[in-house]
């Protein structure tokens, strides 16, 4: 266990300072996710244009370091990319959380996979992967257009 | 009294804990467990078990008598006036919702009124909102003051002439507060109003009386009393169980079961539906020797010294904010720190091997009245010394130190 490894000065600067940390206005997809036992919320907002190119995406919330981290590392990852390029990117990310020693993604280039690595810490915490998880899983709930809230159990 | 000695007695000290010593300050969740509470359940299975109340052989009727037994000890350990006063149950959740469900039955109708706290844990809350969607009974909340405790004048100002029933902690898991019990029972009762007391943070730690505070429900959580999981009591005054309906059927419970009609027993098996847990309540007699053998009196006074203690402590950290700093207060100490999430408080100081709670702490209600998603807290227990709660304020430094702060 490495205290170092999971709070990286890099999850520090974005949990302190998260991207996107605001609603998209004219939003067109949104979706809640919370974790009930943390009490951690967020609320993803996604403007897809014609394309399904995510043209902005946003969210609200709170919760610790990691969870506000890895919402604003994906919001950054995520915009410009098609909903079918993030879907691959969310799968790829929740692979390495659990188990795979890295990120294969194609539609990831070099320094975007390094800056997700950074919240690989997260694998020595179980009890952290859900905080690290929760907006992703959101986001796809956005893409999908499902209507009830995510509820992380890991 | 020397605690190293009491600690002693509690094998999981003897552990390293990701090569740590165990800096255990989570008993206001769960106690750990004494040595002769452990090995009390391991004879039960191995020696001497049987089902309880049933059979007529040896082993049964042997095991009856001990399950008995801890009956009698807890109706002493709490001075109440009759044995079949106490009713096991699954935890203090389980007793809450067997008040809620019976009283919710035969005696609340639409209309009426309940008194909780904004202290109150989840399981002094939802039990009596089943009521609201079922009854239409409407649940008011009695407001903490700025120290975070419920004062008598705050629940006399809240009784109305619909109030029926008032439901209160004995000691706020998140703020500490002890609540005046007795005086807002002599005052509940001066209305006729029912009091149920939600005593889980309450029993591990104060004097109990229950003649003297004269509520009419009291629910205890046993797992927080240095006793075994899966196990709670129940304290109900004996006029309310014999008059209540039972709260589960099945075997135990019943006296005469026919096809077109049924009769119930008498107390205490008519709460006790079904096979319960036997192992457990034999072990518990054994928490309830552990605490005498100490005296509640010096459990009170070693556990004031360490709050007031690690009050002081984290005060003079000016990173940390308090939760609540009530006059009469237990061992919970609740706090913020200003830039770093109690989430992460908690993995930091696990770290080090101090074990503490992060979370709403089942109040969600205290704390969106405080305006915080979660706090941090730290308790204490008999176990505990003033070297942890040194330990707990150098782990919070490294927080900050982590987050650059
Ligand atoms: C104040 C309070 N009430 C109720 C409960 C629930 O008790 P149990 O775990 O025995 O069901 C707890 C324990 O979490 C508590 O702290």
């Amino acid at each position: 266990m490495n205290l170092k490894e999971l709070y990286q000065e890099i999850i520090l600067e974005h949990g302190k300072n998260p991207r996107n940390l605001r609603k998209t206005e004219d939003f067109n997809r949104n979706a809640k996710g919370n974790n009930p036992l943390c009490g951690d919320n967020v609320h993803v907002y996604l403007k897809l244009n014609g394309q399904k190119i995510v043209e902005d995406i946003s969210f609200e919330g709170s919760g610790c370091a990691i969870s506000m981290a890895s919402a604003s590392i994906m919001t950054d990852l995520i915009k410009g990319k098609n909903e079918h390029e993030a879907k691959e990117i969310v799968e790829d990310f929740l692979g390495m959380i659990k188990e795979n020693p890295e990120l294969k993604s194609e539609n990831l280039d070099e320094d975007e996979k390094t800056k997700l690595m950074c919240l690989s810490g997260v694998k020595q915490y179980p009890m952290r992967v859900k905080c690290a998880t929760l907006s992703w899983h959101t986001l796809v709930s956005a893409f999908d257009e499902r209507k009830e809230e995510v509820k992380t159990e890991n | 009294m020397n605690i190293n000695q009491i600690k002693k007695e509690f094998p999981i000290f003897d552990e390293k804990i990701q090569n740590n010593d165990l800096v255990y300050l989570d008993s206001a969740n769960s106690s750990q467990k004494p040595k002769v509470v452990v090995d009390r359940i391991n004879e039960f299975y191995t020696k001497q078990f049987s089902n309880v109340g049933r059979s007529v052989h040896y082993l049964a009727v042997a095991a009856t008598n001990l399950y008995e037994n801890t009956r009698t000890s807890v109706q002493k350990y709490i001075n109440a006036k009759d044995k079949n006063e106490i009713v096991f149950t699954k935890g203090a959740t389980e007793a809450l919702n067997l008040v809620a469900n019976t009283l919710g039955q035969s005696y609340l109708q639409e209309g009426d009124e309940v008194l909780i706290t904004e202290l109150e844990h989840h399981s002094n809350y939802v039990p009596w909102h089943f009521l609201r969607k079922s009854k239409n009974i409407k649940i008011n909340f009695a407001e903490i003051n700025e120290e975070g405790e419920i004062t008598l004048e705050e629940i006399e100002k809240k009784i109305t002439p619909k109030t029926r029933l008032i439901s209160i902690t004995h000691l706020s898991n998140v703020t500490g507060a002890i609540l005046p019990v007795k005086e807002i029972t002599q005052l509940a009762h001066s209305k006729g109003i029912i009091v149920v007391v939600d005593g889980c943070q309450g029993a591990p730690h104060l004097k109990l009386d229950m003649q003297e505070l004269d509520c009419d429900f009291y629910a205890i959580s046993c797992h927080k009393m240095y006793g075994p999981t899966g196990l709670g009591v129940l304290y109900g005054k004996k006029k309310w169980l014999e008059e209540l309906p039972p709260y589960q059927g099945g075997g135990g419970m019943i006296n005469e079961v026919k096809k077109d009609r049924i009769s119930y027993g008498e107390l205490p098996n008519k709460y006790e539906a079904g096979t319960m847990a036997t192992a457990q309540v034999i072990a518990f007699d054994q928490s309830i020797k552990f605490l005498e053998s100490i005296g509640i009196e010096n459990v009170m006074k070693h556990e004031a010294e360490l709050v007031e203690y690690g009050q002081e402590l984290l005060q003079k950290n000016n990173s940390v904010k308090l939760i609540g700093n009530p006059k009469n207060k237990g061992g919970v100490l609740s706090f913020t720190i200003e830039g770093v999430h109690p989430h992460d408080i908690a993995t930091i100081l696990d770290e080090d091997g101090v074990a503490i709670r992060a979370g709403h702490h089942c109040c969600q209600i205290l704390h969106d009245k405080l305006n915080i998603p979660a706090s941090a807290r730290a308790s204490v227990g008999i176990y505990n010394t003033k070297e942890d709660l040194d330990q707990l304020n150098e782990s919070i430094k490294n927080c900050k130190k982590i987050f650059n702060l």
